[in-house]
């Protein structure tokens, strides 16, 4: 079953053209890697689907409804969730009351403030804390856990390993696969290719807005890559 | 003895400055805009109470304080979604400033239309003058009242905003407009909400100032003009800022007007140009 289907995505930053006749499915489930070099498009194109930004042409289909002039308010109300590039916590409210703004949506489903804090114990104990004393990677953990308590069909992750020490990634992915496995569909941008499709099933990659690559993740040529990542 | 009666007045008057600002400090606060009109919808509560009043003189002032905050509630509301919304689309920080200004200028010269140009009062009888002795200095109730108000109205702001769940989304709408989105928060009906509170709360000093000296459609500039020096002189962006910058101009217009009858506001301007300079960030420094 697919679960996301995008057709001739045109995606603008005013007249200045980011993504260029874009096409890209999700299956239910399904765990997508989506690579690129430095100004891709990756974030361009997550932020057009969950309707922050208005200024695309193209089809959207997602849980078999057409939601490609919806609001991004009704697109999270149906299931399509980011943890955007840059983690964006709320800087004024404390890692809890970060978490309660996924309740806010009221789907309901697996993940629960507690399940959160099963999945990452060190949120439990510093819920009283401001995201500015976190480190970076605690900060990732209550940006993850603040789009999973929306309950997303599908999960887009925009870049979540950039900055951070090598073991906090270890453990952010290995949170993944239990992610994965409530049958949330996931999205993960990443530059860090080898990292990306180790997770995934399959793999896209970007180059200046168009898509130079789709294959399954196991799969990846090393040559056939490298001229979709920087280019021939 | 005198000055300190002097001083537990300024203190009285200082809770309404306070209030005077509050509403002002709110929008900044959330939507970093700066609202030029919030004295026009002081004044203009204040000719809805005087017209209530006119029409039936037997209700209860607190009815018609309930009126017009309620009235007040949703001018504000509509006045965010209709207009200011609007001009918080451009990417110019300066739109919502200018048009609020505006609106601030049809506002005072439709009043003027409407009610002329005449002194007004909002005569609430007896309470007006009732006065009780403690420690034999003479205090109104009315300012004790008015004081007891701005106290109590900023504990409930500030249980609202830390305590509640609506208070949460405002907080985060602050934050990060275009992210709340992602949680199916809509930011112009939460601005919406919150400019209706403003506007209300800036209502009820309008009418406590309306009780206390007559108006006229253009008292709203002098009443911005205070908002705005409390506001800067608590500190922006620091919660009880707007109290604390209004309990000092209100100390120091009384000390200044028994040391020189004819100052006037002379002495908060000048407080609040000294401060400017020595100490822009304001009394109560904010967190970031
Ligand atoms: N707000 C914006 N206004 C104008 N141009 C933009 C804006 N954001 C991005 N761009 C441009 O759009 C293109 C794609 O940028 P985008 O941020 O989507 O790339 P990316 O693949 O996410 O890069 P990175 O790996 O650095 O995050 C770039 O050429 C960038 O300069
Ligand atoms: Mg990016």
């Amino acid at each position: 079953m697919t679960l996301l289907e995008v057709s001739g995505l045109n995606v603008f930053h005013g007249d200045l053209q980011a993504i260029f006749d874009l096409d890209l499915r999700v299956g239910e489930g399904e765990v997508v890697a989506l690579v690129g070099a430095n100004g891709a498009g990756k974030t361009t194109m997550m932020r057009a689907l969950v309707g922050l930004i208005a200024s695309k042409q193209g089809r959207i289909r997602f849980d078999g409804a057409e939601i490609s002039a919806a609001s991004a308010e009704d697109i999270a109300r149906a299931g399509l969730c980011m943890v955007p590039e840059g983690r964006m916590l709320f800087d004024s409210l404390t890692v809890l009351e970060n978490l309660m703004m996924g309740q806010v949506l009221r789907r309901r489903g697996y993940w629960t403030l507690e399940r959160v804090f099963e999945l990452f114990p060190i949120l439990a104990e510093r819920r009283s804390a401001m995201p500015r004393h976190l480190s970076g990677g605690q900060q990732q953990m209550v940006a993850i856990g603040r789009a999973l308590i929306c309950n997303p069909r599908l999960l887009l992750c925009d870049e979540i390993s950039l900055g951070l020490a090598p073991l906090m990634v270890e453990q952010i992915y290995a949170a993944f696969a239990q992610i994965g496995k409530q049958g949330t569909a996931l999205v993960l941008v990443e530059q860090d290719v080898k990292r990306a499709s180790a997770a995934a099933d399959r793999l896209y990659c970007l180059l200046k807005g168009r898509i130079s690559l789709e294959t399954a993740a196991g799969a990846v040529r090393v040559e056939d890559l490298t001229r979709a990542y920087f280019g021939a | 003895m005198a000055w300190i009666e002097t001083v537990v007045n300024g203190l009285l008057l200082g809770g309404l400055y306070g209030l005077i600002g509050i509403g002002l400090a709110l929008v900044f606060g959330v939507m970093r805009v700066v609202d030029g009109a919030q004295g026009e919808f002081m004044v203009m509560a204040a000719f809805f109470a005087v017209i209530v009043l006119a029409a039936a003189p037997d209700l209860h002032p607190l009815i018609i304080f309930g009126l017009a905050i309620l009235f007040s509630f949703c001018v504000g509301y509509v006045y965010q979604s209709w207009i200011v919304n609007r001009s918080m689309q451009s990417s110019d920080p300066l739109a919502p400033l200018l048009l609020t200004f505006g609106v601030s200028i049809i506002l005072r010269s439709v009043m003027v239309e409407v009610f002329g140009a005449d002194l007004r009062g909002l005569q609430l009888g007896s309470l007006s003058r009732a006065s009780i002795a403690i420690f034999n200095i003479n205090i109104g109730v009315m300012p004790l009242l008015t004081l007891a108000t701005s106290i109590a109205l900023f504990l409930l702001l500030q249980w609202m905003l830390k305590r509640t769940s609506f208070g949460r989304i405002i907080r985060a709408t602050a934050d990060r407009r275009d992210i709340v989105r992602l949680f199916g928060v809509k930011p112009d009906r939460v601005y919406a909400c919150v400019m209706a509170m403003s506007v209300a709360l800036s209502a009820i000093a309008g009418l406590f100032l309306a009780a206390r000296a007559s108006f006229t459609p253009f008292s709203g500039v002098e009443r911005l003009l205070i908002a705005f020096e409390v506001v800067v002189l608590g500190g922006i962006g620091s919660f009880w800022g707007p109290l604390i910058g209004g309990l000092a101009l209100g100390v120091t217009q009384l000390v200044g007007l028994k040391w020189d009858p004819n100052a006037g506001l002379l002495y908060c301007h000048l407080l609040f140009f000294i401060m400017i300079l020595i100490r822009p960030s304001g009394l109560v420094a904010s967190r970031s």
